[in-house]
């Protein structure tokens, strides 16, 4: 794709799809020289766009730095095209709780892309050759990749720094990649990864190591006892092609992994909580009207106006479990179930190289149907994609099928630190299974 | 009445607790950068030398010291606070359970942790129309939160302990020369059953003040048949009186959670392995203890000059701890610094040989003052000729025989004698040396036994 190409693509994506919060307008800009094309989520911080984490109280905030990870990436010759829309700071699963702009799927455009790196998801499948810089705290890559047919890698926590991620639960958030293959992600993973003195937590990290791979994998059955029919016959014939790959599939149970999901919304929305005080009015959000009032009210009258009903709703959970009195029953249980969870992967891995599950319990629901969903169905949706996420581990979401022309995903979780392994079988997985290209990539 | 303070003290690092902006920038919001502003994708890094200074302090303070710490936020909404929660410990604080003493009255010391300071308000503007303008310099600045049991006890004692605590402070991490002004305190407070919390007070001397107003107040509530309330007040300086605070009147909830930017800290070993300096007053009880040197002396010493206190000691080991503290304390004390300046690290050399032949009563104390003046580079007193022997023997026997009490004790107590050295020092000015009068002291008194 020469500059040209490559400007048309980007149109066609934020035009169609909805995919940009913010995007390079002049096609000018895409001219020149530089060695590949790359997007963030829009809670990466840039010098260069505005950076508003899907939301109205950082209108036409511009961070006077780079966050790390694309800091390195243009270091190695790549462009930042744009930020991608997502839920109001990563608050949902749909990439519906956005102020900005809710991006549409490639494959239908009256359904989600998942969440909350949805438009980065849309931009790796509707672009060519794009490496779409996602985030996830509890399934934010992998849910949006397997609605949109495309690779979400997580990496372990601590694995790339998060110098620069606007946080929405920071003992959770990581830094990942989305592509239409694995192959990019093979490739500018080592690019974002390794320690930065800006994120204490990535300091202790062992090298990135690519080679290894899967030989067998761990099936827990309680994670796919609740699928629907087309689902659990999708994935299952997935797991027959992993067989004939030569590779071991075992069924396990992993009884710990139900209290994942309660314990991951505990402690996200306790560290959000306290990760949004900070838009209160003295910096952040609009004060135009509200000069005389004290500072309470302003800051409460600032919050009201400029954070969406979900945030809000996160907010009071999180505030809720870490009062006086509850603290010890949710918070500090929530820590406690944290351990038990991490100590289940470990019992598995013992067994196998890694917990293979579906990635979603179903393919992106449509627009209509989202909107009648409860909250606790909604968050259900992560029931999948949390485990792995709450106990740090690398997981890969991978298309592994297409139901009535929807694609669908398998979720594999390594060790902590072996993403090597996942990008391994991914490649295998490439030359067996055939990825399908939208239709509104042409 | 009981007494407990919640002591906040400025670290004094070269930067912040979380980033690397200079922790002295003097011009209004000069010192500042997206860590300490608590910018979105922002995060902290902790200074490792103000977790090695809180560790000092906690084991300074004799406390148990926590094995391994983190660090939580405190949530609560406030427009000098950059990120509306502050980084502090909650649940492992660097040490607990110590206790400092205070003269011989052991004060406990419930916990000592680090924490940073939020930024500074300042209000501007006419009365009714005023606006409060925020200095972020202070954001982020290291401090270290010690809190004491209700030990104390009076609000002079609460100052005594301050004052002393950083004296000691002082010269175990070098606080800043204004720290007397600097140090905020939260006290409790309770002459009867119920306590009364005053926040926020600063300095020293406000904080005696304001627990003295406290302490009346309640006293005069009591007396008048009154009830105490529960309730938390604010120290006004220019009124010098307590005054309900106009903050909310519930228990705050902060909310705690841990900061997971941050990871744990493994600090047993650090503190194990950690070699204290001696601190001021604990060299002083030392000094007390090993020389017999009177308790105010002994902190007279070690607060005039750290190396007068070392020429002390090189004194005492040679000739005893009397001699030392007298020409310590006197000749030498007096003119301390122009000895330091003319001589450097020979001086103990210059002196020893003087004290030496005082001692040995081979040259008069006149002599020798005469001689240390020169030394300071000080025009020499004549020094008055020596009398004869015989004056100072009549003189001696008439002090004796006119004090028969002294005689009486020194039966039992030898030191009785030093009483009548003293008077007999006064009045001869140093005209003799002060081994020949002794001698001469004991020689009569034995007579009389």
């Amino acid at each position: 794709m020469n500059g040209a190409e490559l400007a048309a693509a980007v149109r066609r994506a934020d035009v169609g799809y909805q995919v940009f919060a913010e995007r390079l307008e002049d096609p000018i800009a895409y001219e020149g020289d530089h060695a590949f094309h790359f997007s963030t989520k829009d809670n990466l911080c840039s010098i260069d766009f505005q950076t508003r984490s899907g939301s109205r109280i950082l209108e036409g905030y511009r961070p006077p730095f780079d966050a790390t990870a694309i800091e390195r990436l243009r270091k190695a010759g790549g462009l930042l095209i744009g930020k991608t829309n997502m839920d109001e700071f990563g608050f949902g699963s749909f990439s519906t709780n956005s102020a900005i702009g809710v991006p549409r799927n490639p494959f239908d455009l009256e359904r989600c892309c998942g969440g909350s790196s949805g438009g980065a998801a849309a931009a790796a499948s509707l672009i060519e050759d794009h490496l779409a810089v996602g985030v996830s705290t509890g399934g934010s890559i992998s849910c949006p990749a397997s609605f949109c047919g495309v690779v979400g890698l997580t990496p372990t926590y601590g694995r790339v720094s998060r110098w620069g991620l606007i946080d929405y639960g920071t003992s959770l958030d990581k830094v990942g990649l989305l592509s239409a293959s694995s192959a990019p992600i093979r490739r500018y993973l080592p690019v974002i990864s390794g320690p930065d003195p800006l994120d204490p937590t990535s300091q202790t990290q062992p090298p990135l190591d690519m080679s290894g791979g899967i030989d067998s994998v761990a099936v827990p059955e309680e994670m796919v006892a609740d699928l629907s029919d087309d689902m659990r016959d999708a994935f299952q014939e997935a797991v027959g092609k992993l067989e004939g790959m030569g590779v071991e599939v075992l069924k396990v149970a992993m009884p710990a992994l139900r209290y994942a999901l309660p314990a991951y919304y505990i402690l996200a929305t306790a560290e959000a909580s306290t990760n949004m005080a900070r838009y209160c009015g003295m910096r952040y959000g609009d004060i135009v009207e509200d000069t005389d009032l004290g500072f309470n009210e302003l800051f409460s009258s600032v919050r009201s106006r400029g954070l969406g009903s979900e945030t809000k709703r996160r907010i009071l959970l999180g505030t809720f479990c870490r009062m006086v009195g509850l603290r010890d029953r949710y918070y500090i249980k929530a820590l406690q179930v944290r351990q038990l969870v991490i100590r289940q992967y470990e019992e598995a891995f013992q067994g196998a190289d890694a917990v293979l599950t579906p990635t979603m319990p179903y393919v992106a629901p449509r627009f209509d149907e989202i909107e009648t969903m409860t909250a606790l169905e909604a968050y259900h949706a992560d029931i999948l994609t949390v485990p792995p996420n709450l106990a740090g581990l690398p997981h890969i979401s991978l298309p592994c099928a297409y139901i009535g022309g929807m694609p669908a995903g398998m979720q594999l979780a390594a060790p902590h630190w072996k993403e090597g392994r996942l990008l391994s079988l991914a490649e295998r997985w490439e030359s067996e299974f055939q990825y399908r290209i939208p239709e509104g990539r042409t | 009445m009981k007494i407990g303070l919640e002591i906040h003290i400025q670290l004094p690092t070269r930067t912040k607790l979380f980033c690397s902006c200079s922790t002295s920038g003097d011009e209004v919001n000069s010192s500042v950068c997206p860590i300490c502003l608590g910018f979105p994708g922002s995060r902290p890094m902790l200074n490792r030398r103000a977790l090695e200074m809180g560790v000092s302090i906690a084991k300074f303070l004799n406390c148990e010291i926590t094995d391994k710490v983190w660090f939580s936020r405190k949530t609560y909404f406030y427009p000098d606070l950059a990120k509306n929660y502050q980084i502090t410990q909650y649940e492992t604080p660097l040490g607990r359970n110590g206790h400092f003493m205070v003269g011989d009255r052991r004060i406990g010391i419930w916990e000592a942790h680090i924490e940073e300071d939020p930024g500074r308000i300042k209000r501007a503007g006419r009365a009714g129309e005023e606006v409060a303008l925020v200095d972020y310099n202070r954001s982020g600045v290291p401090l270290v939160e010690i809190v004491t049991a209700p030990d104390l006890t009076t609000p002079e004692e609460a100052r005594a302990f301050l004052s002393d605590l950083l004296i000691e402070l002082r010269h175990l991490v070098g606080l800043s020369p204004q720290d007397e002004t600097t140090v905020r305190a939260d006290g409790n407070i309770s002459v009867g059953e119920e306590r009364v919390e005053i926040k926020n007070i600063n300095g020293l001397r406000n904080i005696e003040r304001a627990l003295k107003f406290e302490a009346k107040r309640q006293s005069r509530l009591l007396a008048a048949g009154k009830k105490i309330v529960r309730e938390t007040r604010r120290f006004d300086e220019e009124l010098g009186t307590t005054l309900p605070s106009r903050e909310k009147e519930f228990e705050e909830d902060y909310g705690y959670i841990g900061e997971p930017d941050l990871g744990t800290y493994v600090i047993g070993p650090m503190a194990r392995a950690m070699e204290l300096p001696e601190t001021p007053l604990a060299r002083a009880s030392r000094l007390e203890r090993e020389h017999g040197v009177a308790a105010a002396s002994a902190r007279q010493m070690v607060l005039t000059s750290w190396e007068l206190a070392d020429m002390f000691e090189a004194l005492a080991s040679r000739f005893g701890g009397e001699a030392a503290t007298t020409w310590t304390l006197g000749p030498l004390a007096s003119h301390w610094k122009e000895l330091q300046e003319r001589h450097g690290d020979r001086l103990e050399s210059n002196v020893v040989p003087i004290i030496e032949q005082v001692c040995a009563g081979t040259i008069t104390d006149a002599e020798a003052r005469m001689r240390l003046d020169v030394l300071a580079g000080r025009e020499a007193a004549p020094a008055a000729a020596p009398a004869a022997e015989g004056d100072l023997k009549q003189l001696v026997a008439r002090l004796v025989d006119s004090h028969p009490e002294v005689v009486k004790d020194y039966r039992t107590n030898p030191r009785a004698a030093n009483f009548l050295i003293g008077q007999v020092m006064k009045e001869t000015q140093g005209r003799y040396a002060s081994k020949e009068v002794s001698d001469m002291i004991r020689k009569e008194l034995e007579k009389r036994v």
